[in-house]
């Protein structure tokens, strides 16, 4: 079964994916700030993160860039970017150093959520 | 008087006095050329955007040189209600080592308007041209009198003339020559060159001075905008934060998730839904605004029927139609619905177009959406059999906040945030399309935009 990780400092939003993603069967692990995010990714072999962008210590975009400059010791699949932020330029950013896509959270209900997590599974 | 008998001597005086004339003349030619001259340069330094400061340092420099005065500067009237010298014209290095002995007085000029006995701050206060034999009148109070005699007889300063320099009947400062002649050695011509040059500087002072106000209030103005960016930004992230977590965790109770829930709790909770729903939908929708309002909207244009789109927002709309008793369907029109366009904004239009049907087309009433062509544009219209729109508000639809009654009654009756319409004008807009209403009173509307075909 797939390995996702999230990387999301709000509890509330952090657990209620973790759990919703446990309940549909896949593996999964958690990170609540930017550097303990970066070390999980940097270890990486993940088919999935979930990464948000505004994380206390380190954020979304830093993990990205430190990732550009070393990449991970295994490499993670896929990662996409999580946010309720409407900064499109940060999004583009995000992008351009290897997120493949953006979840708004605040737009999706908890059945949204995994049907976007399975198509990004694919 | 027969020309025989005038004396010789008589004639060459006439001829001489013709001469001197003559003479006097070329030399007034002369410096009427200067004078044109000089003002071809000045008009190309005020012409340049320089700061005031290098404004006026270049002024100073071409008229004390191409005039040969012994030494000029500037000074102007700061906040501070001092005197403040902002240019000065540059010294043979000799005199300006007897400037630094006794601490550059020129350069660091700066007394208050208080000082009555200084001929500069007289000539500010009184808007004045004065002049004086003694340089001591011009910088006391910052150097003695015995100082003020040294630098004068160094620098081989006879006269200094003042001028105030004056703009739209405010004296913005002063501006001071030291020659070393006397002033009865300056020429009518002269002193008019003078007069033109002082107005033309206080044209450059005032112009510099408009300039770099205008440059600091459009630094602030950007500042400004900077930090509204980030205020909505950080605020729509702050807010959806938790509305996020209300949103979901609601909709896991709703949605059985966690067990079975009595008919009443769950009717609450689908209110406390419903909610926060208005609340993440009134978030996006300021932010949208914003967007557009910044010019910060992309479109991701793709080729797509837009029959199949319509009928994807009907399929997600239909359930509320049926519970508001509403039929609501499209015509089917094969091939001829290719458009090319960001289909998220399209959908965004359409879905605001079509919930508008639904909240003002009482019980029992009818929505279709059909389509037609015309020239390279494909319209969409939506019509309804709803209460209709009154020809003079039919002008307020497309504005932000635009609603037709601003009873409290109204916002309650209609919801939403006023916006919708406005932001599918942008978007719609934002392609090359229109869009536009058709509607009477009790009749129904139809709302249609169009779109580029393919």
């Amino acid at each position: 079964m797939a390995k996702i990780l999230i990387i999301e400092d709000e509890q509330f939003v952090r657990e209620l994916y973790e759990e919703l993603l446990k309940g549909k069967g896949y593996q999964v692990e958690a990170a609540a700030d930017g550097e303990m995010g970066y070390k999980k990714i940097n270890q990486g072999g993940y088919d999935l993160v979930l990464l948000d962008l505004i994380l206390p210590k380190l954020d979304g975009i830093g993990i990205l860039e430190k990732l550009k400059q070393e990449p991970a010791k295994k490499p993670n699949k896929k990662i996409v970017m999580m946010t309720n932020l409407s900064q499109d330029e940060v999004i583009k950013k995000g992008k351009s150093l290897g997120a493949v896509g953006v979840l708004v959270k605040s737009d999706l209900t908890p059945d949204e959520f995994i049907k976007q997590v399975k198509s990004y599974l694919e | 008087m027969p020309i025989k008998s005038q004396n010789s001597s008589q004639i060459k005086k006439e001829i001489t006095k013709i001469n001197q004339e003559l003479y006097e003349r070329n030399v007034e030619l002369a410096i009427r050329n200067r004078t044109l001259s000089i003002l071809r340069k000045m008009y190309d330094v005020i012409n340049t955007s320089l700061g005031i400061g290098e404004t006026a340092q270049r002024l100073i420099e071409e008229i004390v040189q191409d005039l040969k005065f012994k030494k000029g500067f500037i000074a102007l009237v700061d906040k501070q209600s001092n005197l403040r010298s902002i240019a000065v014209s540059t010294s043979e290095p000799e005199e300006q080592q007897v400037l630094d002995a006794f601490k550059n007085p020129f350069n660091k000029f700066t007394v208050s308007l208080k000082n009555k006995d200084n001929f500069c701050v007289y000539s500010v206060v009184h808007n004045q041209r004065r002049m004086t034999n003694v340089l001591y009148d011009i910088l006391v109070p910052l150097v003695d009198k015995e100082d003020a005699e040294r630098i004068q007889k160094e620098l081989n300063i006879q006269t200094s003339i003042l001028y105030p320099i004056v703009f739209a009947n405010k004296v913005l400062g002063v501006f001071v020559l030291g020659m070393d002649k006397h002033v009865g050695y300056l020429s009518r011509a002269e002193r008019e060159t003078l007069r033109e040059l002082i107005e033309v500087v206080a044209i450059a002072i005032e112009r510099a001075e408009i300039y770099a106000d205008l440059k600091e209030a459009n630094e602030k103005l950007e500042e400004l905008d900077k930090l509204k960016d980030e205020f909505i930004s950080i605020t729509s992230h702050e807010l959806r934060t938790p509305m996020t977590a209300i949103k979901s965790y609601l909709w896991m109770v709703i949605n059985k998730k966690v067990g079975k829930i009595s008919g009443k709790i769950e009717d609450y909770l689908n209110k406390a839904y419903i909610s926060t729903e208005r609340l993440i939908n009134l978030v996006n929708d300021m932010l949208d605004v914003s967007r557009i309002e910044r010019g910060k909207i992309e479109l991701k244009k793709e080729k797509f029927t837009i029959a199949d789109l319509v009928n994807e927002v009907i399929d997600e709309l239909m359930p509320r139609a049926k519970e508001l008793g509403l039929s609501l369907s499209a015509e089917k029109r094969p091939g001829l619905t290719k458009v090319k366009a960001d289909k998220d904004k399209i959908k965004q239009v359409l879905f605001n177009l079509i919930g508008n049907s639904l909240k003002f087309t009482p019980k029992n009433g009818k929505i279709t959406v059909s389509f037609s062509k015309k020239g390279r544009y494909l319209w969409t219209d939506i019509t309804d059999t709803g209460k209709g729109i009154a020809k003079e508000d039919q002008q307020k639809l497309f504005t932000k906040f635009g609603r037709l009654e601003r009873s409290l009654v109204s916002i309650a009756e209609s919801g939403g945030t006023g916006l919708g319409l406005y932001i599918s004008k942008q978007l719609v807009n934002l392609h090359g399309g229109k869009i536009m209403v058709e509607s009477r009173l009790g009749k129904g509307s139809t709302f249609s935009f169009s779109l580029p075909v393919v």
